[in-house]
């Protein structure tokens, strides 16, 4: 909740930036290894949305993380564990990015 | 009238990462090395802390910031082996964040300490996502909270250093495969550094402790 309550002050600062008074559509980036659930995020954003703007169009990205296999050294992404190469099937690979969670862009008018 | 569109990329948490900044930033300059302990609640966190403050606090001056989500208990319990202790109360928040740990630290003497143990609320997705500016986060897991818990919650294992395996002394009246958790958090994670203790018999605490130490005297090498 605490997340969804910042990125809705983040919204009011870039609506009073931009000299808007309405937010139709926000985009928000969630990686998988952000510790973000994003169902539970969806949840409380619908509410702080709906309390600060009214209706917004809401659009969750999930950011992928990189794994690199550590038998083969194949490099592919992954959205979820347990992380299994897709050449070899080893299982124990090293996993990078996925850790964003930023605003990405607003709609106003 | 039509929607324009305004590119942010602004990153959610960045006014909690500029507050956790400044603590590393105070902490470092200090030469205060700064643990973050993250675990469900049960895992054993304040156990594990009353057993390291006791093995350590003769040859090193700790503190310990110690949240909760209501009451003082775990603060009331860690007074007891003579180290100050601050309480976070967070009255229904699921996360310690930078702010809580800044205003804490004020009540802290800071120019006479050398560890301080930030322990999280028990829960093991939110407090991954906040930087308290520490030094290093430790992850813990209970041998009772099965061997997919590193699967099921990345974030905590992927951003940990080491990761302590708890209770260690159950296993022989478990289904649990020690190995087996351990592998999955190094597919998370292969730079964890592992740990598995028991608390109550006292099995791997001298590995941990000596880890601890080992890493204080580095920071201080580089620093």
């Amino acid at each position: 909740m605490s997340l969804a309550l910042e990125i809705g002050s983040i919204c009011e600062g870039e609506l009073a930036k931009a000299s808007e008074t309405r937010m139709t559509a926000l985009g928000v980036v969630v990686g998988v290894f952000s510790g973000v659930e994003v169902e539970s995020l969806r949840f409380c954003l619908d509410v702080v949305l709906k309390d600060r703007f009214g209706d917004v169009h809401l659009e969750i990205e999930r950011e992928p993380g990189l794994a690199a296999c550590l038998e083969c050294g194949l490099r592919f992404e992954v959205l979820r564990a347990p992380f299994e190469c897709p050449e070899c099937k080893a299982v124990a690979q090293g996993v990078s990015g996925g850790q964003t969670l930023q605003v990405s862009y607003l709609e106003v008018e | 009238m039509s929607a324009e569109r305004v590119d942010v990329k602004q990153k959610v948490l960045s006014a909690n990462d500029q507050l956790a900044e400044h603590i590393r930033g105070d902490l470092t300059a200090r030469g205060i090395f700064c643990i973050n302990m993250i675990s469900s609640p049960g895992s054993g966190k304040t156990t594990l802390l009353e057993k390291t403050i006791d093995g350590l606090k003769d040859h090193l001056r700790l503190a310990v910031v110690a949240g909760d989500v209501q009451t003082r208990n775990d603060a009331e319990r860690l007074i007891r082996h003579g180290v100050p202790v601050e309480a976070i109360e967070t009255g229904g928040g699921c996360h310690l964040n930078a702010e809580q740990v800044t205003r804490s630290l004020e009540a802290i003497d800071r120019d006479r300490l050398d560890l301080l143990f930030i322990e999280n609320v028990g829960n093991l997705v939110c407090p991954s996502s906040f930087d308290l500016g520490e030094s290093v986060k430790v992850v813990l897991m209970s041998v009772t909270e099965g061997e997919d818990k590193p699967l099921k919650y990345p974030a905590a294992f992927k951003r940990a250093s080491a990761f302590i395996l708890t209770k260690t002394d159950l296993i022989p009246h478990l289904q649990f495969s020690a190995d087996a958790a351990i592998e999955n958090a190094r597919s998370v994670n292969p730079d964890l550094r592992v740990f598995s203790t028991s608390s109550f018999s006292g099995a791997g605490l001298d590995e941990w402790q000596n880890w601890l130490t080992e890493r204080i005297e580095e920071s201080r090498r580089s620093t």
